[in-house]
């Protein structure tokens, strides 16, 4: 896996990509407005990264994509109740009794 | 203490109050997943305090623990975090009379609902002592129920048996924040590009799939938002 200098290294450079645009304006002081295009660019970062993390997270088996694995049918119901309840805790406990249900009661 | 802070101290406190209840369940399973994926305790907290973003360390993670890149990990952190630079100009306004080091505090604790709580009063309130209580009480409170949580689930993670699959709650709690983004149509195309093309350049060396997904996924969500138009609702 990783050794220690080199995690700690790693943690230092999120650490730089997450104080660096939060305190960007405030630190400045800056009143200049970001050109327009980039700050519509911007709003789709985040969903185009969550989604590029999440995606082969929960498709990808083994290597291989397979639409029919325990973790799809978890992440199925996560979205359905993410999208009709706004109990923090339903999807959690929800989604990971679906994919327990699966691996551990039915072996799968 | 000055007593304009203190009115501002309780005013934003009360206010951010009932939404930082939504932090737990983050904390926690933040907590557990960094734990589950083989960090040690220091190294749990550790990022937990320098880094500070729940979804740029559970969106590192698996980068991380796979011994990705630097450079990869780096510019994976920054697109998760480019929302913030939006913020950061929203807000910045609220704190152009205040000495650098309160602005470099208020940067580091710039979170999601501190943000939405606290920019129109920073905005309207005239009196600088009452608006930088009024940042600073939930913002500091954010950070204890943060880093508290955290610290349970991180702890928690060692009781709980090994084979329960927890590292899944990570990808849960990923999963739970797209979909609170992904109601507009534009966004949505982002995500299903970003992701389906993620799927599919999975094979490509050094991990380089994840960049040029996240970077086909702006460009689609772009593209969408000049056919369709930014609002259009999903649901």
């Amino acid at each position: 896996m990783m050794d220690g200098a080199w995690i700690w290294l790693a943690f230092a450079l999120v650490s730089l990509a997450t104080h660096g645009p939060r305190g960007s304006f405030i630190v400045l002081g800056h009143r200049a407005r970001l050109p327009e295009a980039l700050r519509e660019a911007l709003r789709y970062a985040p969903a185009a990264a969550l989604a590029a993390i999440v995606m082969p997270n929960v498709l990808v088996s083994g290597g291989a994509v397979s639409p029919f694995n325990p973790k799809v049918a978890a992440a199925v119901v996560v979205v359905g109740v993410a999208l009709r309840s706004k109990n923090p805790w339903l999807p959690f406990l929800l989604g990971m009794g679906v994919l327990l249900l699966l691996r551990k009661g039915l072996g799968l | 203490m000055n007593p304009r802070f203190r009115d501002g101290a309780k005013a934003g406190f009360a206010a951010f109050l009932p939404l930082s209840v939504g932090l737990v369940p983050w904390a926690l399973v933040t907590g557990v997943a960094l734990r589950s994926a083989g960090l040690s305790m220091l190294e749990a907290m550790g990022m937990n305090v320098i880094v500070f973003a729940g979804v740029a360390q559970i969106g590192t993670l698996p980068l991380i623990v796979s011994g990705a890149p630097l450079w990869l990990i780096g510019l994976t952190a920054l697109a998760l975090n480019l929302r913030f630079v939006i913020f950061s100009a929203a807000i910045a306004r609220g704190f152009e009379d205040m000495p650098l080091r309160r602005r470099l505090l208020a940067g580091y604790l710039l979170i999601d609902g501190v943000f939405a709580v606290c920019t129109d009063r920073m905005l309207r309130e005239p009196d600088r002592h009452f608006r930088f209580g009024y940042y600073i009480a939930p913002a500091a409170w954010g950070w204890v129920l943060w880093q508290g949580f955290v610290f349970l689930g991180v702890v928690g993670a060692d009781v709980l048996p090994r084979d329960w699959s927890l590292e899944f709650m990570a990808t849960i709690a990923l999963m739970v924040i797209l979909v609170s983004l992904v109601r507009q149509r534009p966004m949505l195309v982002a995500a299903l590009v970003g992701g389906l093309a993620s799927v599919g350049l999975r094979d490509m060396p050094l991990q380089l799939g994840v960049i040029v997904a996240i970077v086909l996924g702006i460009g689609a969500g772009f593209v969408a938002h000049h056919r369709f138009g930014g609002s259009g609702e999903t649901d």
